[in-house]
């Protein structure tokens, strides 16, 4: 079973990393010049009450304990309350992450629709003078990052063009029917059109905006690789045998090329997992993204921690899988 | 014949030059080329669009933001603060960032693995997760913008860089330093780091323009740069309130941003094409 020592080898190399991660984030914003005991207790609070909050929260006791503490209750998911919004952390991010991965997955559709279609383009326009016109274009157009694309759909399709709605997941008139907290699934879960439909057009510009930054990176790898393959014997004995330059191009070049692009596109998701934050920010989209900066705003110790571990975690578990399918994809390296 | 260096005479790397010594002029040249005085408010003449739509004052070119303030004035003193960052900050994170790389490749060993593993655990943050937490320590202010993006874009320059590192330390030149008697100081100021050089001429350039971003961003969330001061990302989050009575307010920064980003990269693309030896070895 080379897959199961492979994801054994990987999570020896994901737990240190995760407490070593889990560490510096308790400590660092420990030697914040904030006072969590003070900023829970009612603003007309005396000195002596903050000291029994302090004492009750375990602020007075050494750093290392107080992380003990705190892992203990996080291993038992407890990520403890929200100091401005006095509820438990835990099920804030149990409301935010679906919203999260659900954009993030959307986005990463668009992006490699978007790559696949873009880098076949630019493929087919080797050898030309359009070459360097496509290549400026990618370069070009990997200096709008997500936030500015956000920005411009909001002005293009929501203001201008009126078409599409550019806040929050749903129309507020309707009703978040939750069962698993992923809106696209839950409107086919309950069988509501209606919820689907207004989902998905709230869904159509923060998940492209966000796509379509990380859709030129991807066209350029594909391009790059498709132009490797096309050296290759088998390309030439296919062409030889008369099949048709789609075919070649689809059935066999395609195949071995995709091997580069999917694992930059794994890379991809990482970074487009934190990207989301701005887009959700611009677009008053209810995720992670939002709940970090209203955290960090407000100095929100608890949340902030609970959130960064959150995005270190899907990060890890992204790269996990990437290198497990990476393994199932490429035959060679699993002789190894 | 011409004698000019190869990577002089790309086009991406000409374009990219005259668009980022165009920005920087504008930075440097800021008050002597703004129409106003950037912070003057006023209050008579809020949200005015631009000089050429219904309703435009000619006095300001590309309209007010909500205070009354010149947005083109804005705008040019706002890539003061662009380009401090962008210069400041990818200089700081190469630094860092080089010498590790330098460490790790070239000594191997239990060095290379602790960087190493530094850079899993860094890398395991989305960069602007990481910045906004390191922000919420620092405060806000452009030194600490600055800090926050060296502290978290060094692996950017570390994890390529050291791949680099490690096929050069393999040649056969630098062997032979050694060989001479050169000590390992020498070795690495001598061969090793000159041979890197060209990447990282070319991560650098690409790096000034992630720098303008995460400044943006940062300064777009509030988290920033000092309110008092001016940057784009600011001129974004006011001018986004204004997006139907002022368009240019939010137009103007978005295209600033994306030009400066697009002058960036197109000089580190250039570059890359021209410096790498593989690439360049390969094409001819």
């Amino acid at each position: 079973m080379p897959l199961l020592t492979a994801l054994g080898r990987r999570l020896l190399v994901v737990v240190p990393i995760l407490a070593v991660v889990s560490m510096l984030l308790f400590t660092a914003l420990r030697i914040l010049p904030v006072d969590p005991a003070a900023m829970s207790v009612p603003p007309n609070a005396t000195k002596a009450e903050i000291e029994v909050a302090r004492r009750q929260m375990g602020l007075d006791r050494p750093l290392p304990e107080q992380y003990g503490i705190w892992l203990g209750h996080v291993l038992r998911g407890d990520f403890g309350r929200s100091i401005h919004l006095r509820r438990p952390v835990t099920e804030l991010i149990g409301e935010s992450l679906p919203a999260t991965i659900e954009l993030a997955a959307c986005a990463m559709l668009v992006a490699g629709v978007l790559g696949l279609a873009g880098g076949l383009l630019l493929f087919a326009l080797r050898d030309r003078a359009m070459e360097a016109v496509a290549e400026t274009g990618t370069t070009l157009l990997m200096s709008i990052p997500e936030f500015l694309w956000a920005l411009l759909f909001i002005f293009v399709f929501g203001v201008l063009l009126q078409a599409m709605p550019f806040t929050g997941r749903i129309d507020p008139a309707l009703r978040l029917p939750l069962v698993t907290g992923f809106l696209l699934l839950d409107a086919l879960l309950v069988g509501r059109p209606d919820i689907l439909v207004s989902a998905l057009q709230h869904m159509v510009l923060p998940a492209t905006a966000l796509g379509i930054a990380f859709a030129p990176p991807i066209m350029r790898v594909l391009r790059a690789s498709l132009l490797d393959v096309y050296h290759e014997d088998y390309i030439t004995q296919a062409r030889l045998r008369g099949l048709s330059p789609a075919r070649v191009l689809l059935a066999h070049a395609l195949r071995n090329a995709a091997l580069p692009t999917l694992t930059l596109m794994g890379v991809q998701f990482g970074f487009l997992f934190g990207g989301s934050l701005l887009v959700e920010v611009i677009y008053s989209y209810p995720g992670m993204g939002n709940l970090m900066v209203d955290a960090v705003r407000n100095a929100d110790l608890p949340v902030i921690q609970a959130v960064g571990l959150t995005y270190c975690v899907v990060v890890l578990a992204i790269n996990s899988v990437v290198d497990g399918l990476y393994l199932v994809l490429n035959p060679r390296l699993r002789a190894r | 014949m011409s004698r000019l260096p190869r990577w002089l005479r790309s086009g991406r790397v000409i374009a990219g030059l005259l668009v980022v010594g165009l920005i920087l002029a504008c930075a440097l040249l800021a008050p002597l080329l703004a129409p106003h005085d950037p912070d003057e408010q006023n209050l008579l003449s809020t949200l005015l669009p631009a000089s050429w739509q219904d309703g435009g004052d000619p006095a300001y070119w590309l309209g007010t933001d909500s205070l009354g303030r010149d947005v083109l004035s804005r705008l040019l003193f706002g890539a003061r603060v662009a380009m401090t960052v962008a210069l400041t900050a990818s200089f700081g994170a190469m630094l860092i960032g080089a010498a590790l790389a330098w460490l790790a490749g070239y000594l191997g060993g239990w060095t290379d693995w602790l960087i190493g593993r530094a850079v899993d655990v860094w890398m395991s943050f989305p960069p602007v997760i990481l910045s906004l937490i390191l922000m919420t320590g620092l405060g806000t202010g452009e030194q600490n913008v600055i800090l926050a993006i060296i502290l978290v874009d060094w692996t950017r320059f570390c994890r390529v860089l050291r791949a680099e590192v490690l096929v050069v330390a393999r040649r056969d030149y630098v062997a032979a330093a050694r060989l001479v008697g050169f000590s390992h100081w020498r070795t690495i100021t001598r061969e090793v780091v000159p041979a890197t050089i060209p990447l990282l001429v070319t991560l650098l350039s690409l790096e000034m323009g992630i720098a303008v971003v995460v400044e943006a961003i940062l300064s777009f969330v509030g988290l920033g740069v000092r309110p008092d001061q001016i940057a784009w990302g600011q001129a974004i989050a006011d001018g986004r309130e204004a997006i139907y009575q002022a368009p240019y307010s939010l137009l103007a920064p978005v295209a600033a941003i994306f030009i400066t980003v697009a002058g960036f990269n197109l000089l580190g693309d250039g570059l890359r094409r021209t410096l790498d030896v593989r690439m360049v070895e390969g094409r001819e």
